[in-house]
């Protein structure tokens, strides 16, 4: 699924983009406000496809991490690391939105919130992921060392999405993922297409930039293994 | 700043970093391409042609 075409690539891109552009015309005139937040309500149809995304990232890089270390295979690493990639960029900007939305609705752009902290060391793990990848010369070393962080890392995931529960938090407790209420139990019918329309529209842009980062992995490694034969 | 400010300052953020994310990707991309085109044997297909 990963490893595409041109013209797959292609169609898919064109498909993002088209659903990007749908789900800004959703969120930003057809979506009514808030009745308590208002406008800056809508801040989370960035906010929620974003986290969940780099949750689905690092998701995959625990899986390529795990299948790395048990077979070895070259592409389950690329998969991890360029899932590693994306998974920063997506928890930077779901920091970001949280920063910009909190200013208005808490007061503050920032507070050592439990889910906050716990999302700050998230991607503070796997900033250390990238690096540790790029401080071991040795590939291999720097693969199965990049691996076992990989699965490391991943067991903060549960304990970001229970911190609400398990601290008396700033942050709010889920309005979709929660074990009590279905998510059209709990969100306007409007709001909720907003933020489906809006997650979709991540998922597509986030499958499009995986595979393209994928292939400039693979390329990289058919680089080095061509200096290697020119050299020998 | 209203609110409005608010929204558009998240929403400029985000689009604005994914699109010159997905530049510097292309970039990559283009860069080994050539690259690899360069260290290929003469009349083997490169980048993605022959997928």
């Amino acid at each position: 699924m990963i490893r595409q075409s041109r013209k797959r690539k292609g169609i898919l891109g064109a498909l993002a983009l088209v659903t990007v552009l749908f789900s800004l015309y959703w969120s930003l005139v057809v979506a009514p406000p808030d009745a308590y937040q208002g406008e800056v309500q809508r801040i989370m149809y960035l906010h929620l496809p974003s986290i969940l995304i780099a949750y689905l990232s690092y998701f995959l890089v625990f899986i390529g991490s795990g299948l790395y270390l048990w077979k070895r295979e070259k592409r389950d690493d690329l998969l991890a690391h360029a899932a590693a990639e994306l998974g920063v960029l997506f928890t930077a900007l779901t920091i970001i939105e949280g920063s910009v939305w909190g200013r208005p609705t808490w007061g503050v752009w920032w507070t050592w919130d439990a889910r906050l902290t716990l999302t700050a060391i998230l991607l503070l793990i796997y900033v250390g992921y990238l690096m540790l990848r790029s401080l071991i010369e040795d590939e291999n070393r720097a693969a199965m060392a990049a691996a076992v962080l990989g699965i490391i890392g991943f067991l903060d995931i549960p304990l970001i999405h229970m911190s609400v529960y398990w601290w008396r938090t700033l942050h709010q407790p889920p309005s979709i993922l929660r074990p009590d209420k279905l998510p059209w139990e709990n969100v306007h019918p409007s709001m909720l297409t907003a933020l489906t329309i809006s997650f979709v529209a991540f998922l597509l842009l986030y499958f499009y930039l995986l595979s393209l980062r994928y292939r400039v992995g693979e390329m990289h490694q058919e680089v080095i293994a061509r200096r290697l034969e020119r050299g020998a | 700043m209203g609110p409005w400010g608010f929204v558009s300052l998240a929403y400029g953020i985000v689009w604005g970093t994914l699109v010159v994310y997905l530049i510097f990707l292309k970039r990559r991309y283009s860069r080994a391409t050539v690259e690899l085109d360069q260290l290929r044997p003469m009349g083997e297909a490169g980048g993605d042609e022959k997928k």
